[in-house]
């Protein structure tokens, strides 16, 4: 009965049935009749898909061949129920953020791990071109992920790169090309006629405010004289400074003396991107062999930011003896490109031109004009003159000009990799294979800045950075496998070793004071500032087994166990175990199920497994230390620099995993339905001190929590046309999730930290915020509820409104829980046609619940500008009494309160749809190709980030998992035409 | 025969690839930090030791907190000025310490420039407590280590009595001499451990603060120093009378700051002039920085925001001026009015047009160059101490006594200063007005304010309204006077009480 209604609810239910995809795709080449095993890539190996007991989620290439991405995170964003991304910026070439069944972690790595061909991969996404990889599975479960031990408690992706085919040559050729342009457009904000009336009311009201006894008069007289004089700095109108506003209103007369006042347009506008693929591949009986060469050239729509990235790549396999197969790839890339400034780690910086473009005032020019006929200036060589920001008020980057220094700073860099991996599989016997994988990785970095002489950070003398690092890891495993069938009891064991190193080693040089122009070589600067280096190491060992057993295939178990040792942990406390056990029943392999026509897949599973993490900020947490470089001029110095706690040490996931898997009517619906409840325990977090300890950054980071992520996660796929000419397919996902944190240990009650606070019953990304209250319609007066200290004091700045204690004053404001940045549902949802040579495909995203802390809102919603830019929403300003709105007066004096931040104000729904991908594409009849030698060809468009809805115009509300905003690069909107053809 | 060879072949493959599972040394998961020294090195000789100290007077003029404007003792040394009526943002410029200017900063508890002088100085407690503790028991092979021990032990002292001091100024109440002072201080940590501790009282702060001086004092007793950016006896002497001279202790602030000036001649009026940016070449300076080429910070270092010169966006749209009402209670004869500009144009200079000019800004700090923005930083002069040992025999009704004193610093600067004529009340004000004078923007003006009980007047001068936002007095009962505790330390520390808002 409780089968039943389960059943019922997948079947209304849904979710990403790649599994179909996959067979589909077996069908295309297999007779009808022939029942052929499908086998998944797993960890340390391979299974058929019909005896796994894990969670395990395969996208082939198929999937994503066709889009204009630069790194296969890209494709991760949707592709499996329970993964959630945090969107990539639109810098060419960047990747997003990826989380596998919930937050595993909030002090470290929330990451999965990676594993490219059998090996440990930790390098960049972005040097594996997408168009190399055959498929890529998602592992989520312990039963999938133990046998990684220490890194997988994030989850792990296991990427398997294109192999040739035996006796088939083939020859590929694609191009696509296209613009790159911005996905989420700016917020609404006023206009410059609107913008000197609002900051004059904001004087006025502000000197009434302060100065007690100002009449009316006097206050828009003081206003008035102050507006140009005393804040703004700049009258763009035609009219006396002191005539610009006379009681609150612009004056008429007033007309632009220029209108060149947009800073958006000059850095933003179309970006272009073109992609270039070659590979041949093919083999013998013994030997088959896959190369491809790559090209991607990539610029963001932002100006000066662009990829450009050569790949090349080898694959051979070869069957040397009969007990002998070996197996070597190679792939080498260089990439390069200009770096546009990280938004989120430069949020509020001058060069940020995110941020400089959306909060720089209507009122100013990023020009000079002349100043008796305002015209545009021009230098002796005929180059615009940029404003120098000399008169401007002191929120408008005054002394800076965003975009002048955009065009002049230089950020470029360039990467060198080599991938290279290496395997050999020895047939000890029918039953006993012996195998061994060695990865090699390495990358060299090599970045340089400039800072430019004329205006900004570097001027008046110019700057030059160069910053270099090589980066190698070095992974060899061995592996013992032995399966054996007894009648029919299937054994599969599994004994494994596994070494990781990894070596980084930085350089860093700074010089000021150029000597001569357009060289940025650090020989043609005159001072040092800054030549360091450092070494970092970081080594992993482990053992593993895993032994399988299946009856019939119908009863299934797998249990695994590994031993891991880490060098982030001091040696007491550095080795640990991790296992997993899981179990299957395959019901359609019993007979009442076996000759059914309605079900053609059953399967329920279930496994319990504990793996860990290690992925802490620092190498060498555990080590108390003084930080070098604190030189008193001539003498050495040194200064406490860190705390460890020694004995910190692994954080420990907890994995339950129940699920069914199902087919309909021969597999024309296809999904899943899982429950997890992951349990991570010693959280790492960085626990607060004192600050009157003297500790730096005031925490040490301690194992002392435990939080639960739990969900259910739906994916069905179904073929609901399927005819020669005419198919129709569509697939869904969705996924639940809700995150706890269970246990604080250590007498720590609670941890708060930026706009959050962790406590027990709460999740990590619960809001903890200054409770906004709303506008006293009396004066316009901001409010919040007021802090239990505070409520029952009497002070000018506490109020009792409908009965409310509340505080105009923000600094006696009640802090208190205001929901989560996590959502209650989020997923995704696709269709693809095909009709004769037509196909078409699309991909949405979506998230409900859960909310953003919109700080760029917030930036826009200031109730005292000084040259800043206002959103259109602070037109519903306070300016009557008994006006009832949520905007405050506008007051220079009570402006900090309105303004303040870590207030519930700026909390806003992050509900979304996204259009995230569409390709449509046209294949050519193999009877029209057959006459030109050609196999295959097909025309393309494709798209990415094409649409999207949110709560509020500008907001982009998966761009942190957390649910901060900052002023970065939004992502790009890129569309592609191409075509492929194959010989 | 040819299977068997075959087999050998196999065998020799696995064996070799088996041999990979035990190849691993034991100590492969052994690895240290490059960019830091470990704890134990760093107590593990007398040289290391000391440079714990270094650090610590590195840490003086290092940017903190990430924050351009919060570059160590220097940038809380505008606060303290910016907070005042003699210092004058003549415009908001980039909003560099307009908050401040404003008095936000001191009420907001989770803002940064309110929990910058706090974590400050409590991080250079840490070092000085771990010195303290663990000097002791480093190793000393010599007679020359174990002296540089006890220097370094000796400094240590001296720079927790320097924080607290400054700690208790800025988050206590003003101390009330003559009363117990059971106001709330801050809390006195005297190990380096991380457990909550509670505020002590104002009056147990300053007794630890001088018991730290006392246990300085006897250890950096004839003990020659590198250079000017160390404590030495003297140095000691001289946080000995600001101290009294805070807690009243007239006589003895009069005997410490005598002693303390010993060898610090003043500096005659053409160094007066030459720009504030020679520590180790003019002997008035008893305690500053010196920052060399790679150790500064283009746009933190003072210099970035005080020099008249340097090519910033902070300094040419917004220069610090003189309060307008202050500099005219001075003759043209006394040199330190040179240091300003009635006009603002500072011909002298030569500063490029790009430079706003507002009447009487002033130029007593010249940075290395319109690019380079070092200046040396002044923490301590024998000024100061001429006027702490006149403000203090004034105040203990040795006016005679005190004249002396002050006609030997007045003359100097004003080389036609014929004597004090004033008395009494009016007297101490004329050494108070000279000590705004001589001190402009070296950051004592707001900490005066509150001992003095004055309560903040910018009115009737070149305030701008619209940079002040209106705020031209504070009254002297007002709360604003103690900085908010940092919300980040009630966060963490059940124990704390907060300040009254």
């Amino acid at each position: 009965m409780k089968m039943k209604l389960m059943l019922s609810t997948a079947v209304l239910f849904f979710v990403g049935g790649h599994l179909v995809e996959a067979q589909k795709t077996k069908r295309d080449t297999i007779p009808q009749d022939t029942k052929i095993d499908e086998i998944v890539v797993v960890a340390y190996g391979s299974q058929k898909r019909e005896t796994m007991v894990g969670s395990n989620t395969e996208v082939k290439a198929k999937q994503f061949a066709d889009r204009p991405i630069t790194s296969i995170g890209q494709a991760l964003d949707g592709a499996s129920a329970g993964v959630k991304v945090s969107t990539g910026t639109g810098q060419p070439g960047s990747s997003p953020s990826i989380q596998i069944r919930g937050i595993g972690s909030y002090g470290i790595s929330t990451s999965p791990l990676y594993v490219v061909d059998g090996t440990i991969y930790t390098g960049s996404l972005a040097a594996i071109n997408p168009n190399d990889i055959a498929s890529f599975n998602i592992l989520k479960d312990a039963a999938s992920t133990s046998l990684y031990g220490s890194a997988a408690a994030n989850g792990v992706v296991l990427i398997t790169t294109k192999s040739g085919r035996k006796g088939k040559d083939a020859f590929n050729f694609s191009m696509s090309t296209g613009a790159v342009g911005r996905s989420i457009p700016e917020y609404d904000r006023v206009n410059v006629y609107q913008y000197y009336p609002l900051v004059w009311e904001s004087i006025r009201n502000g000197r009434m405010t302060s100065v007690p006894g100002t009449t009316m008069a006097d206050a828009n007289a003081y206003a008035t004289a102050q507006l140009i004089s005393g804040v703004l700095k700049t009258n763009v109108f035609n009219v006396p400074d002191n005539q610009l506003v006379v009681n609150g209103v612009l004056n008429p007369d007033a007309k632009l003396k220029y209108t060149d006042l947009d800073w958006q347009k000059p850095l933003m506008n179309t970006g272009f991107r073109q992609n270039y693929e070659l590979n041949y591949s093919g083999g013998s009986n013994t030997t088959t062999y896959f190369s491809s060469v790559g090209y991607t050239n990539e610029t963001g729509y932002l100006i000066k930011s662009d990829f450009e990235r050569f790949t090349a790549r080898l694959k051979v396999d070869s069957q040397v003896k009969s007990w002998l197969k070996l197996g070597t790839s190679i792939s080498g890339v260089s990439s390069n490109g200009n770096n546009s400034v990280d938004g989120a780690d430069n949020n509020s910086a001058y060069i940020n031109p995110y941020r400089w473009t959306r909060t720089m005032g209507p009122i100013y020019s990023p020009y000079a004009h002349d100043p008796t006929t305002f015209a545009t200036l021009y230098d002796k060589a005929g180059n615009i003159v940029y404003d120098a920001g000399s008169a401007r008020g002191a929120d408008a980057a005054a002394g800076r000009n965003v975009i002048q220094e955009t065009l002049l700073n230089k950020d470029l860099s360039k990467n060198y990799y080599i991938i290279s991996r290496a395997y050999a599989e020895i047939k000890v016997d029918p039953y006993l294979t012996l195998s061994t994988n060695a990865g090699y990785d390495i990358r060299n970095n090599r970045r340089s800045t400039y800072g430019n002489k004329i205006i900004g950070d570097a001027a008046p003398g110019g700057s030059a950075e160069k910053y270099s690092f090589t980066e190698q890891t070095f992974t060899w495993n061995q592996l013992l496998n032995y399966k054996r069938k007894f009648g029919d009891h299937n054994f599969e064991f599994l004994l494994g070793h596994e070494n990781y190193k990894y070596m980084y080693e930085y350089l860093y040089g700074y010089k000021k004071g150029q000597i001569v122009d357009d060289n940025d070589e650090l020989v043609n600067f005159v001072t040092p500032s800054s030549l360091t280096s450092r070494t970092d190491n970081y080594r992993k060992e482990g053992v593993f087994s895993r032994l399988n057993y299946d009856y019939k295939s119908k009863y299934l178990l797998s249990g695994s166990i590994r031993w891991d040792g880490s060098s982030r942990f001091d040696k007491d406390v550095r080795w640990d175990s991790f296992w997993s056990l899981g179990a299957g029943w395959r019901l359609k392999g019993e007979e009442f199920l076996s000759n059914s026509n309605l079900i053609s897949e059953l399967k329920l599973r279930g496994s319990y497994g504990e793996v860990g993490n290690d992925g802490t900020n620092s190498y060498y947490m555990y080590k108390s230390t003084y930080t070098l470089g604190y030189n008193n001029a001539q003498e050495p110095g040194i200064l406490f620099g860190f705390l460890a706690d020694p004995t910190i040490t692994w954080e420990a996931n907890k994995q339950t995993d129940v699920g069914i898997d199902f087919g309909f009517l021969n597999n024309r619906i296809t999904g899943s339905v899982e429950y997890y409840n992951r349990v991570t325990e010693d959280l790492i977090f960085p626990v607060p001190l004192p600050v009157s300890a003297g500790v730096p950054d005031n925490t040490i980071s301690r194992n002392v929590g435990t939080m639960y992520n739990r969900g259910f996660e739906f994916s069905i796929n179904a073929d609901v046309i399927k005819t020669q000419n005419f198919t129709w397919n569509i697939n869904a996902n969705a996924s639940t999730l809700k995150n706890q944190i269970t246990e604080l240990s250590n007498g720590i009650t609670e941890i708060i930290n930026g706009t959050k606070k962790i406590s027990v019953g709460h999740s990590i990304y619960d809001y903890w915020l200054r409770q906004w209250y709303g506008v006293d319609p009396a004066d316009g007066s901001p409010l919040f509820l007021a802090a239990d200290a505070y409520a029952n004091t009497t002070a000018a700045d506490i109020r009792t409104v409908n009965g409310q204690k509340v505080t105009t004053n923000f600094n006696k404001a009640k802090y208190d829980y205001s929901g989560t940045a996590i959502p209650d549902l989020f997923g995704s949802f696709g269709t693809s046609i095909t009709y004769k040579q037509w196909s078409l495909s699309a991909l949405f995203t979506y998230q409900l619940g859960g909310k953003t802390y919109d700080s760029n809102y917030a930036a826009l919603m200031s109730s005292y500008s000084q040259g800043g830019a206002l959103s259109t929403d602070i037109l519903d300003r306070w300016t009557t009494p008994g006006q009832i709105t949520d905007v405050p007066a506008l007051n220079s004096s009570t402006y900090t309160s309105s303004n303040a931040g870590n207030s519930s104000r700026w909390l806003v729904s992050s509900d979304f749809l996204t259009f995230r991908q569409a390709t449509l594409s046209y294949s050519f009849s193999p009877e029209t190709l057959s006459q030109l030698g050609v196999s295959g060809l097909r025309i393309l468009v494709s798209g990415e980030n094409i649409w999207s809805k949110t709560a509020r115009k500008g907001l982009e509300p998966s761009q942190a998992f957390n649910g901060t905003a900052s002023n970065r690069y939004t992502p790009a909107r890129v569309v592609t035409i191409g075509f492929n053809v194959s010989f | 025969m040819r299977n068997i060879a075959k087999q050998y072949i196999k065998w020799a493959v696995v064996l070799s690839v088996l041999t990979g599972m035990t190849s691993c040394q034991s100590d492969y998961l052994e690895t240290d930090p490059t960019t830091a020294a470990s704890e134990e090195a760093a107590y593990s000789s007398a040289s290391n030791l000391m440079a714990i100290v270094n650090g610590m007077h590195r840490d003086m003029y290092y940017r903190q907190n990430d924050s351009q404007g919060q570059n160590g003792q220097g940038g809380i040394m505008i606060m303290m000025d910016a907070l005042g009526d003699d210092l004058v943002f003549p415009s908001t410029g980039n909003n560099w310490y307009i908050s401040t200017v404003r008095w936000q900063d001191q009420v907001n508890e989770s803002g940064s420039n309110d929990f910058y002088p706090y974590q400050f100085y409590y991080a250079l407690i840490r070092n000085a407590n771990l010195v303290i503790a663990n000097g002791p028991s480093v190793p000393a092979p010599t007679a020359a280590d174990a002296a540089t021990i006890k220097t370094a032990i000796g400094e240590a002292y001296a720079f927790r009595a320097f924080c607290y001091y400054m700690l208790v100024q800025i988050y206590g109440k003003r101390y009330v001499p003559g009363t117990n002072n059971t106001q709330l201080g801050v809390p006195i940590r005297l190990v380096a451990n991380e457990i909550p501790l509670a505020r002590n009282t104002v009056e147990e702060v300053y007794t630890q603060i001088n018991n730290d001086l006392n246990e300085a004092a006897t250890r950096l007793a004839g003990v020659t120093r590198a250079t000017k950016s160390h404590f030495n006896d003297k140095v000691v002497l001289g946080l000995k009378a600001r101290i009294a001279l805070t807690q009243g202790n007239y006589a003895a602030a009069a005997a410490a700051a005598q002693s303390a000036r010993a060898g610090f001649a003043l500096m005659d009026n053409a160094t007066y002039t030459a720009g504030f940016n020679n520590l180790a070449g003019v002997g008035e300076w008893m305690w500053g920085a010196t920052i060399i080429a790679d150790q500064g910070d283009t746009f933190s270092n003072f210099g970035a925001y005080m020099s008249r010169n340097f090519n910033s966006t902070n300094i040419r749209q917004a220069p610090k001026a003189i309060n307008s009402k202050l500099f005219l209670l001075f003759p043209s004869t006394d040199v330190r009015t040179k240091n300003f500009d009635p006009t603002g144009a500072h011909t002298s200079l030569a500063l490029p047009s790009t430079y706003a000019k507002f009447p009487y800004t002033g130029q007593k700090f010249l940075a290395a160059s319109q690019a380079d923005s070092r200046v040396d930083v002044p923490y301590m002069r024998s000024a100061e101490m001429y006027l702490i040992e006149a403000e203090a025999l004034a105040r203990s009704g040795d006016e005679a006594g005190s004249k002396a004193v002050f006609n030997v610093f007045a003359k100097n600067r004003n080389p036609s200063y014929t004597g004090a004529t004033t008395t009494g009340a009016a007297y101490i004000t004329e050494i108070l007005n000279s000590r705004r004078l001589e001190f402009w923007g070296e950051g004592f003006r707001f900490l005066d304010l509150k001992r003095l009980n004055q309560g903040l007047d910018r009115t009737g001068a070149n305030h701008s309204s619209v940079v002040t936002n209106n705020v031209m007095t504070v009254a002297n009962t007002d709360l604003r006077w103690e900085f908010l505790i940092p919300r980040s330390e009630i966060n963490a520390n059940p124990l704390i009480v907060q300040n009254p808002l």
